[in-house]
This record gives structure tokens, C-alpha cells and sequence, in this order.
């Protein structure tokens, strides 16, 4: 059935809108990183900045340890990622293969996990981890943000695991190949745009995290990116808004190239095929 | 493809190996004899200011080589939650910098040395002692050093006020004057005065004082609300401003003190009310050819602002309140109290500093009228009331926000302002 002219134009319409809508924010940001203070503080505001200021740039890369903040975010946020895929994976492979008591009551706890607020917890944790001498290190916050991941980490692939075919794994066992076998050649690469949401997810969250860096965190050269992009707001309001800016597109090229290298596996390679009716 | 998030893998691997690798960075206690290094959490803002500061502690640093002091950058964004968990466990700074009007509860709690015994009677001495009871404790402990104080002044476009016939000059700015003033300015769809009151309380209750507002009598929790005519002195004002002068924009009622700052070099009123540290903006921000003045302190019966100064605390179980102290010593001479001051545009709390601050300015730029507005600063009913935050928060500015958007009268503001303390303090 071919498309109507007048509705395929109303399609690129909305699309274009659709477009507009998210990509506004982000030219907005980085015009904003090109201004001077003057237009700023100008009472008719322009979409692009009258004349490039580079200086925000220079601000914000010598004045805060921007690529300091960078690096330990990446570095954290990887590693929570994979440590998080990692562990998550058998787990959600048991409770979504094998049926058994505990099967409910964790899936009960990892909801019930999810609702304490962190502030309930911070102090708590903050005290389990001192003695542990897990405090104010990359790995204490690591472990930290991948204990919070987890529970939605499991809710997640428990369900790609889950929409999996077990007649495919029936077959693979019939052909004589053994359960590590089978969740390695036949289930994983089948859960593959599932590990890469739930990697996603897991790396956005850590990516984003102020609280438990702020209080886990205290010597200047293990800051993350949250922590660094804060010191540009000031006392009574006050905010730096240009270094501000630029600091913030700086913070988002990482993440942009992360998803833009992980998105296209995103899609690919369903089960489409898989099994034959 | 297989190949890549093999990579990808391996890649992720590695990095989580390199970041479990990672040292504990914490330094353990100091045999006798040996360096003590302290760290310094400084919440210094502005660029100058943080130049000053890192100087400061270089300076200390290559004078003392046996008490080494280590910068460490904070944020008055996130300051109190971090502080809590430090206190909680007994990791916070050596030397803490924060505001007297936060810490009041950490040092109700305990948690903050008191300073009395260590630190010289120079530094007592050289600050006021309206100053010093914003940070003492009920029993008489002094459990920070004052460093810089803010106070509220009037901002005025100079040629706006030139071209009214407005003169700027005198030792103080009645109320009565700053409306007759607003009211000449407002015309051709312009207003007299921008006025930033997003967060109204703490402009309500620190200019308050100058028709002796109290707000609360008695402290900690026994503290009862007290709202009478003088605590709603100020809110009326500028209600009638707002409201029967139409000489405020009622849009930057709903605006942040900086918010206002573009409608004030547009020209879209020609005054407005802010805390003097906005000039720092003004400096930076203002257009080309653009100029503005500082008008003298308002008054009302009197002069009298809350002062709510930034401060320089010790840990009560920090292991070297006393070297600590030093540092805080030195900090507060005056020449180094001027830098950091003149970089925040914030008043130091010595005559001494301010007389620096003064001479290195030439009083131009509104120092003048500034350090002028900073003498009359002293400690407000309150500072000393346990539940103000939470008061402040829940009730007062919802309040007052209703009441400056002209939704309830004068009598219910009042009646709510009352009310609301028995449902925080109960």
C-alpha cells in the first residue's frame, strides 16, 4: 500500500518537530557556552550567540579539573557498567529460568529496593564502608553504584531472558552442548540489545550521580564530573552560567560517543529467525 | 561485530581492574613530631576569590613547614548534606567553611570545637561583638571564626537617577525615600525597582531589622513566633510598592536575585534590591557604557541588618583543633580578609579589613555605601532558633510568596507566619 503525498509531508513535519524539540536543549547549550557575560545579562536573549567567546572553554577546562572529573567519571562509570552486566547476568538467567520459592521474594526485594530514598541510606553505607576503608577510593564508589544499579539492572534482563525461546536452548541441549555452553553461544548473543540497554541504563546512572560521589568523595583528585560541573554554581544563586555551559557540553561528548557507538547494536539482531514456525 | 564487543569487553575489563586498583587517598594520624597537614574545605566562589584564597594557604604554608595546609575546593551548593555524613562519620575537613546560619545546628549537636581557648585575642578583638553572637553557642562557645558578612542595598541605574533628579548621596536611604524614589522612576512602562524575592524570607527577616523585627522570642526550642506590626513592616512596604505604587515590576517579584540583573541593565527599571555581592555581576556583566551606583544603607527606625556571615569552623574530634585555630588566625589578618572580601564583594568582618578593602577600592564601585552598609550587621532573634530552617522553608516562603503575589492580605500572612511555627516546632 503506497503512502499518501499529503501524509508522508505531514510525517517529515512531525518528524522535524520531533527533532526541534529534543535537539533545541542541546543547541541551547552550546550556544550558551560561546557567550560573554554581557549577552547574558542582555534583557532580549539571542538562540545564537552575537559573537563566539571561547573563554568559557578555557575557564572551565583550567579553572575546575574538568578532565580531571572526566576521567574518574568514565573510569567509574565503565566499570560499575561491566561489574554490573556481569554479576546481573546469571542472576537474571536463574530466576527467569528456574522456577523455585525464592523466585518471588526476590523479585518482591528488588522492587522494595528501589523505594528507599538515598538519603535513608547514605549515612548507613557510609559507615559500613569506612572501616572497609572503601571510602573516599574508586572502588567504594563503584561498588556503590553498582549495588544501586543492580535491582533494575535484574528487572531488566530478567525479562529479555525471559523472551527468549526455550525450545532454542531445548535444541542446543539436544545437540549435546551443556548449560554454560548454550547461555554462551545461544542465549547471550540473543540477549545482546537487552545487555546493551540495561548497559545503558547502568552507565547513565552512574554517569549522572552526585550524592553518594559527594559524600564517598573528598580528595580533589577523585571528583567526578557531577561534582566538578557544582562548583560553578555558587552561594544565593549565583551560577557561572557561561564555564557552566561549557563544562556541561564537554560533560555530554563522552556519553554522546558511548551511545552513539552502543545504539546501533541496540537494534540489531533480534530474534527474528530464530525459531522456525 | 563479534570482534568489537569482545573489545569492548576486554576494554570495560581492564578499566574496572585499573579502578579497583585504586588507593585508599586517606592520610592516617601523625606521629609526634612529625608534619600535620590539614585539609581546608574552601567554598570560595569567584575566580579572584579562589586565587586569594590558594594564596593564603601558600602563604601559610611556606611560612609553617611543620603545619601544612591542603586546599580543598567545596560547593555551597552541597555543603550541609555533605557534612552531615562527615560529622556522622567523623571524616570532615580540619578547617570547615560555611555560614553562621548552617552551622548553628551542627554545633547544637556538638559536632564543632570550641574555639575560645585557641584562637588569639587579636582576631576577638577585631570583630565586632554583634558579629561574634552569630556564632556562639547558648553556653558561650565560640564555635567558628566570622569572616565575611552580606549585607542587602539599592542598586540604582545612574543615569536613570540623574535624568529623575535623584540624588544618591546622604548616610542612609529611608524606606520612605527608596518608595518616593521608586514612584518618580516608574513611567513610560518602566518601573522604579526591580526586586528578586523568588526566596523572600531571608530578605524579610534580615531587613526587618530596621524597624526592630524579632520574628521569634527565646531560642532553640523553646522559641515562640512573634508577628506583630514591626515583623510585617517590611512585606507591607513593599506589597504597597508592588500593589497601590505600581512602581515595582511584579514580575521580578517572582525572579531570583540575579534574574533581575537583565531587566536592570535593559532599563526596564532603574533600581533594585539585592545582596551587595551582585555587584559582582554588575562589574561583569553590565553593557558597555552602562553605569551604576550603590545608594546608601536603607533605614528604618534604624540601620540594623541580620548578619549571617561565612565562617571558619574546627571538627570537635579533629586532631589538630589547635594548629587548626592558627590557620584561622592567620586567615582573619586583615590584608588576607580583604582579599578574599574584595574577590567575593563581601564585607569583611574587621574594621581592619574593611579600612583595606576601602583604600585599595578608593570606596569606588559602591564600596563605599557597601562597607558603609556592613557596620550595622548584628545578630538576628533567628540565629538562634533550632527549627528556622524548617520554618523558612515549609511556611515562611510559601507565605510570603502568596502574599507578594497579592493572593492573601496583610492580616493572613501574619496569621500563617504564626501558625506555622507551632506546626514545625511542635
Amino acid at each position: 500500500m503506497r503512502t499518501r503525498p499529503g501524509f508522508r509531508f505531514l510525517q517529515y513535519v512531525a518528524v522535524c518537530c520531533y527533532l526541534v524539540f529534543l535537539g533545541f536543549p542541546l543547541l541551547w547549550l552550546i550556544s550558551s557556552s560561546l557567550k560573554s557575560p554581557q549577552e547574558f545579562a542582555s534583557i532580549t536573549p539571542s538562540i545564537l550567540p552575537k559573537q563566539l567567546d571561547f573563554s568559557n572553554y578555557t575557564d572551565a577546562l583550567s579553572e575546575q579539573g574538568l578532565v580531571r572529573g572526566l576521567t574518574n567519571s568514565l573510569q567509574i562509570s565503565i566499570a560499575s557498567t561491566v561489574l554490573v552486566l556481569v554479576v546481573s547476568l546469571p542472576v537474571a538467567y536463574a530466576l527467569a529460568r528456574f522456577r523455585s520459592r525464592l523466585r518471588p521474594i526476590t523479585n518482591g526485594w528488588i522492587l522494595v529496593s528501589q523505594v528507599f530514598p538515598v538519603i535513608l541510606i547514605v549515612i548507613p553505607l557510609f559507615m559500613i564502608l569506612r572501616p572497609l576503608h572503601l571510602t573516599n577510593t574508586i572502588p567504594g564508589v563503584v561498588i556503590v553504584y553498582m549495588v544501586w544499579s543492580m535491582p533494575f539492572a535484574l528487572w531488566m534482563l530478567q525479562g529479555y531472558v525471559a523472551a527468549v525461546p526455550r525450545e532454542l536452548e531445548e535444541a542446543a541441549s539436544v545437540d549435546g552442548a551443556s548449560r554454560v555452553r548454550t547461555i554462551v553461544s545461544i542465549v547471550m548473543p540473543l540477549l545482546r540489545p537487552g545487555l546493551i540497554a540495561t548497559a545503558m541504563f547502568t552507565f547513565i546512572s552512574a554517569w549522572n550521580e552526585f550524592f553518594f560521589a559527594l559524600v564517598l568523595l573528598q580528595d580533589p583528585e577523585l571528583k567526578t564530573l557531577p561534582l566538578v560541573l557544582a562548583r560553578f554554581v555558587g552561594a544565593e544563586g549565583q551560577v557561572q552560567f557561561g564555564p557552566l555551559a561549557a563544562a556541561s557540553v564537554l560533560a555530554t561528548v563522552p556519553s554522546l560517543v558511548f551511545f552513539a557507538f552502543l545504539q546501533r547494536r541496540l537494534t540489531s539482531g533480534l530474534l527474528s529467525g530464530a525459531v522456525k514456525g | 561485530m563479534k570482534k568489537a564487543v569482545t573489545a569492548l569487553m576486554a576494554a570495560g575489563a581492564l578499566v574496572a581492574l585499573a579502578a579497583c586498583g585504586g588507593g585508599d587517598s586517606g592520610s592516617g594520624d601523625p606521629a609526634p613530631g612529625e608534619k600535620v597537614t590539614l585539609k581546608f574545605q574552601s567554598l570560595a566562589f569567584q575566580k579572584s576569590t579562589v586565587a586569594a584564597t590558594k594564596k593564603i594557604v601558600a602563604d601559610w604554608n611556606a611560612a609553617h613547614p611543620d603545619i601544612q595546609v591542603e586546599y580543598v575546593q567545596g560547593s555551597w551548593d552541597s555543603v550541609h548534606d555533605q557534612l552531615v555524613t562527615q560529622f556522622q562519620g567523623g571524616t570532615a575537613p580540619d578547617i570547615i567553611h560555611d555560614e553562621s546560619a548552617d552551622i548553628t545546628g551542627f554545633a547544637n549537636q556538638g559536632y564543632l570545637a570550641d574555639l575560645s581557648e585557641y584562637l588569639s585575642q587579636e582576631t576577638k578583638d577585631a570583630v565586632p561583638q554583634g558579629v561574634w553572637d552569630t556564632v556562639k553557642t547558648g553556653d558561650g562557645k565560640i564555635v567558628a571564626a566570622p569572616t565575611l558578612l552580606q549585607s542587602y542595598v539599592v542598586f540604582g541605574n545612574s543615569a536613570a537617577l540623574k535624568q529623575a533628579g535623584i540624588s544618591a548621596t546622604g548616610d542612609s536611604l529611608s524606606w520612605d525615600q527608596l518608595a518616593a524614589d521608586a514612584k518618580k522612576l516608574t513611567a513610560n512602562g518602566k518601573y522604579g525597582l526591580g526586586w528578586g524575592l523568588k526566596s523572600p524570607t531571608a530578605t524579610v527577616l534580615n531587613l526587618g531589622m530596621n524597624f526592630d523585627a524579632a520574628f521569634f522570642e527565646g531560642s532553640g526550642r523553646d522559641a515562640k513566633a512573634k508577628i506583630g506590626d514591626a515583623e510585617l513592616e517590611v512585606p507591607k512596604r513593599i506589597h504597597a510598592m508592588a500593589y497601590t505604587d505600581k512602581s515595582i515590576d511584579p514580575t521580578s517579584l517572582t525572579q531570583s536575585g540575579s534574574d533581575v540583573l537583565p531587566g536592570f541593565f535593559g532599563g526596564k527599571y532603574s533600581m533594585v534590591v539585592a545582596g551587595n555581592y551582585t555587584a559582582q555581576q554588575m562589574a561583569e556583566q553590565a553593557p558597555k557604557g552602562f553605569e551604576w551606583e550603590v545608594l546608601p544603607p536603607l533605614k528604618g527606625s534604624t540601620e540594623a541588618q541580620a548578619a549571617n556571615p561565612q565562617t571558619l569552623s574546627v571538627p570537635a574530634e579533629g586532631k589538630h583543633i589547635k594548629q587548626a585555630a592558627q590557620f584561622i588566625d592567620y586567615f582573619m589578618q586583615a590584608d588576607n580578609l580583604a582579599a578574599v572580601g574584595q574577590g567575593d564583594w563581601l564585607i569583611p568582618t574587621t574594621q581592619a579589613a574593611r579600612d583595606a578593602i576601602a583604600k585599595a577600592t578608593g570606596g569606588k564601585n559602591g564600596w563605599e555605601q557597601t562597607l558603609a552598609s556592613g557596620t550595622e550587621l548584628t545578630k538576628a532573634p533567628f540565629q538562634s532558633v533550632e527549627n528556622y530552617p524548617k520554618w523558612k522553608d515549609q511556611i515562611a516562603t510559601p507565605a510570603l510568596q502568596e502574599f507578594l503575589a497579592n493572593k492573601i492580605d496583610l492580616a493572613t500572612l501574619g496569621q500563617k507566619l504564626n501558625d506555622g511555627w507551632g506546626q514545625v516546632n511542635s
